[in-house]
């Protein structure tokens, strides 16, 4: 079996399986090293996240995360509700584009497209429910009516600058007398029965 | 000496060919089709057995199961012949394998468009087909091992212990994945529930990608590889080494598939960990398959045969050190969802599997029909367009994966999201996915180029049903057993063993603890069953398909739960048969999506997406406003639900769930009206759908704050109980 003239070459295998044959090369040191090495870190994870309990685990870097970005947002918000009362509409083209661009978005669903109302009340007349100054629309919009299906838009993660940006737009709107809009509130038949 | 004359069986592997050539053509335009849907959602052809959700299960099971489940009993049933010197122990067997197997794979083109689909991933084949698979496997799996025992070569070489490891593992993770809870012919509940459900779906869903594309096609690659480059393995020790050390660590592997869920944080560690351990067992294979062609590269240039099969190993060495990498906890929180694994199993299977296929094609076809290669020019096209496609396909995937991970998670100075409508991350992406729909058509068309290539080539020749072969019988084997992992190998049955016991630890150290000890999930008690009407809901966002773009699993992220609110915990799954988690985000995650939009908006978005999100990508949804809602499948499916331990009181589907599904139904309808949507009978499956979406992820908030018992209190009370 172990005729000479077949192994030239010293690491080569006698046996062979359907002509192939095999050489009995080392395993090359950086491979091992890979190995060992992705082992230690392994059992160093293992070690220090859960026998040590060192780490911090999702739960608790959720934490740390939510407290940091928090506080950042929280100044920002404190900021812009203390300023609510007095805000003005923006009279700048991208500010009412960028407006006009959520509202399709987001507002369209209830209030139509052009603002005349579908699920949610009118916006292009003069009855408001709420108020009708720019600021008490920019309160609804930020703190919603949760009884009427309003969402309290702060919640959805957006900026105070898009609410003033969408509410300036609906401020254009006033007044613009789109066909079939829907009925007044006030005269509206109350007695639907509604499922949460 | 006593010398036996026998027969290899190549008509076996002929169809086998055959049927690979075939399918690759399939599978490939099933995945172009739906990658064209993602810019262009109009490619549905307006019908729901071609919209996405329906035609990406087609697309991945037509690649797997059909392309390479084909292409590996190709490979398998030429080479264990050659290497055990012994026809295949049954040809009765043979066949069973190759109808039965096609058989399935027909049957899932019909069943998957038609949405008959359990919804778990590589998996979504409904009972009857499951248990098909498991009788045409282990006919397979007989075939094989019987083979092996009839064997005249004394010592089974590498590449059989790679296909024995494939054969026993993949009947257990399928036998073990598919135990589900038949509600009619075509429909079942997985018996395990939420968090359980998704340890055990990804658990076989990886080692699918671990012992299906992997280990077999590993085995083949240490066959074809040394017979093409007529080189000797480089390293018979390297081979014992990462054979053994791939196998018990990859079953390990699968919790890297839900890091950052609701899955306990030792499963993830465990599964984290294991799959950083996985680097150099892979890439052992991939060494050992180059530093076979040293002293051959010459060859690789003349021999387009050598050409796929480098790429191939090389691509295999790039996916599994990128997979360890994505499943390092803090890469995976940006890539998950997102294309980036899109791109990652692409270079799996366009590279590793695809290439290799096609290498072991080129092989086989002048063998089989003893002539040669009717054109290297056009295989050498072939290649090219292969090459170029895998690049065009990969490059923006992943740039489009890192793109919409970075703006998933980006805030603005004062602690917002910069990108908090959704729908904006993905328009960006609508480029790339163009450029890799020009990738996938290039794939094609080189595959296409192949598949006549070797047509040419079948016809030039001549076909050998049977090759003669002689050797002695086993009995007369001079060769000694020799010690060691050498005498291991002359002992085969001995070998399957060990290679069992080896890949079942894994599986058992993680499985089973989720299942016995209780504080893996802590109860909340305000999570209840679904109704009646939210089954049916449930099970019509399965069988569309919605999983495969919509997860339900929002991670613990700040920039998560400023876009979908509170992250997702386990307790809230256990009435989930099966999970919906799912493992992309085309569209939003609709965990919390339950409350969020008025009945009505959901009516009008499952009508036109487009209406409510202008340039949303979803494909519109016309059937659900038209077709009724299947209540005559009510009982059944609640009795089945109650079976797998969901707590239906008794005799609940039999009157109580049909009046409570019609007093819910004409609710969503008022709702509707008031939504000014007048004309929606209360009988369509639209209904029962809005009833199911609307209720997602909404129990926890109805939870008093202490209602999330803390897991020790529960654990006592469980053992106080016993």
């Amino acid at each position: 079996m172990n005729d000479p003239k077949d192994n030239k070459d010293p690491l080569l295998l006698d046996h062979e399986a359907d002509g192939i044959k095999e050489l009995d090369n080392n395993l090359p040191a950086w491979w091992v090293w890979l190995f060992y090495l992705c082992v230690i870190f392994g059992i160093g994870y293992l070690g220090y996240y859960h026998v040590l309990a060192k780490g911090d685990l999702q739960k608790a870097e959720y934490d740390k995360e939510m407290a940091a970005g928090n506080a950042i947002k929280g100044a920002a918000l404190a900021k812009f509700e203390g300023a609510m009362n007095t805000a003005e509409p923006s009279k700048k083209s991208e500010d009412i584009d960028h407006g006009r661009q959520l509202f399709a978005t987001y507002c369209s669903p209830c209030h139509r497209t052009d603002g005349g109302g579908l699920v949610g009340p009118n916006l292009c007349d003069d009855y408001w429910i709420h108020g009708p100054k720019f600021a008490d629309n920019v309160k609804v919009i930020w703190n919603g009516v949760p009884d009427k299906g309003m969402l309290a838009w702060k919640e959805q993660g957006f900026k105070p600058s898009d609410i003033l940006d969408v509410a300036s737009y609906i401020y254009t709107l006033r007044g613009s007398n789109p066909p079939n809009p829907k009925i007044r509130e006030d005269l509206a038949p109350k007695n639907t029965e509604v499922y949460e | 000496m006593k010398i036996e004359t026998f027969k290899y069986d190549n008509r076996v592997v002929r169809a086998f060919a055959i049927a690979t050539v075939i399918w690759a053509i399939v599978g490939f335009s099933a995945g172009l089709l739906a990658a064209v849907q993602l810019f262009w959602p109009e490619a549905n052809l307006n019908l729901q057995y071609t919209t996405f959700g329906r035609l990406r299960p087609l697309h991945t099971n037509a690649v797997i199961f059909a392309f390479v489940g084909n292409g590996m009993f190709m490979g398998i049933y030429y080479s264990l012949q050659r290497l055990c010197k012994a026809r295949m122990f049954s040809d009765a067997l043979s066949w069973l394998n190759f109808w039965g197997w096609n058989a399935i794979i027909v049957a899932a083109a019909v069943t998957l468009p038609l949405g008959l689909t359990t919804s778990k991933e590589y998996a979504e084949l409904e009972w009857p087909i499951d248990i098909a698979i498991a009788v045409v496997w282990v006919a397979f799996t007989v075939n094989l091992i019987g083979t092996i025992i009839r064997r005249r070569e004394k010592h089974i070489y590498v590449a059989i212990w790679f296909y024995i490891s494939t054969a026993i593992t993949v009947a257990v993770l399928h036998i073990g994945n598919s135990m589900e809870m038949p509600a009619g012919l075509f429909k079942s509940y997985s018996i395990y529930a939420g968090v359980q459900d998704a340890l055990v779906q990804w658990w076989y869903g990886h080692n699918a990608v671990a012992f299906f594309l992997t280990t077999p096609y590993l085995g083949l690659m240490y066959y074809f590889l040394p017979k093409a480059a007529n080189r000797p393995v480089f390293s018979y020790r390297l081979s014992i080494i990462h054979f053994w050390a791939l196998i018990f660590i990859y079953i390990w592997a699968g919790p890297h598939h839900l890091l950052y869920t609701a899955l306990p944080d030792w499963a993830q560690s465990l599964g984290m960990v294991f799959s950083v351990m996985l680097v150099a067992p892979s890439w052992g294979g991939m060494l050992n398959g180059l530093l076979t062609l040293r002293g051959a590269w010459d060859k690789v240039r003349q021999e387009p045969m050598l050409k796929f099969m480098v790429v191939a190993v090389t691509a295999y060495g790039m996916s599994t050190l990128e997979g360890p990498l994505l499943s390092i906890k803090s890469v995976n929180s940006l890539s998950h969802y997102t294309d980036w694994t899109i791109a990652h199993v692409h270079t799996g299977a366009l590279g590793w599997n695809g290439f290799l296929t096609f290498s072991m094609l080129y092989w086989l076809f002048p063998k089989l029909w003893n002539t040669k290669l009717y054109s290297v020019k056009l295989a050498n096209w072939h290649f090219w367009l292969g090459l170029m496609g895998i690049m065009f396909y990969a490059i923006p995937m992943y740039w489009a994966g890192i793109t919409q991970g970075l703006m998933w998670k980006e805030f603005t100075p004062d602690g917002f999201l910069r990108y908090p409508n959704f729908l904006e991350t993905v328009l960006q992406l609508v480029p790339m996915y163009r450029l890799r729909a020009i990738g996938g058509s290039l794939f094609i068309v080189g595959a296409c180029i192949g598949a006549y290539n070797l047509y040419r080539t079948a016809k030039s020749g001549t076909f050998e049903p049977d090759t003669e072969a002689q050797a002695a019988p086993l009995s007369e084997n001079p060769h000694p057993a020799g010690t060691g992992h050498r005498w291991l190998e002359a002992k085969p049955m001995f070998l399957t063993a060990l290679a069992a016991v080896a890949v079942l630890i894994g599986g058992a150290v993680e499985l089973i603890p989720l299942k016995l000890i209780k504080d893996n999930v802590p109860t909340i008690t305000s999570v209840k069953p679904y109704t009646a009407l939210e089954v049916l809901g449930r099970d019509l966002y399965i069988r569309e398909g919605c999983v495969g773009c919509h997860s339900q699993m929002v991670r613990p992220f700040r920039s998560e739960t400023e876009r979908y609110g509170e992250y997702s915990k386990a307790g809230e799954f256990v009435f989930d048969h099966p999970f919906l988690w799912g493992s992309k985000r085309t569209g939003p995650d609709l965990h919390r999506v339950g409350g969020k939009y008025p009945d009505a908006w959901h009516f009008n978005h499952m009508e036109n997406p487009r209406s409510t999100s202008p340039g949303s990508i979803m494909p519109p949804y016309p059937w659900l406003l038209s077709q009724k809602l299947d209540t005559n499948s009510l009982p059944a499916r609640i009795a089945a639900l109650r079976r797998t331990g969901v707590p239906y009181p008794d005799g609940f589907e039999n009157g109580p769930a049909q009046k409570e599904l019609e007093a819910q139904a004409r609710k969503i309808v008022a709702n509707l009206q008031l939504g000014m949507i007048s004309n929606a009978p209360p009988d369509t499956e639209i209904i029962g759908m809005i009833a199911y979406l609307q209720r997602l992820g909404t129990d926890i908030k109805a939870a008093p704050a202490q209602a999330e018992t803390s897991p020790a209190a529960d654990h006592a009370v469980a053992t106080a109980n016993r």
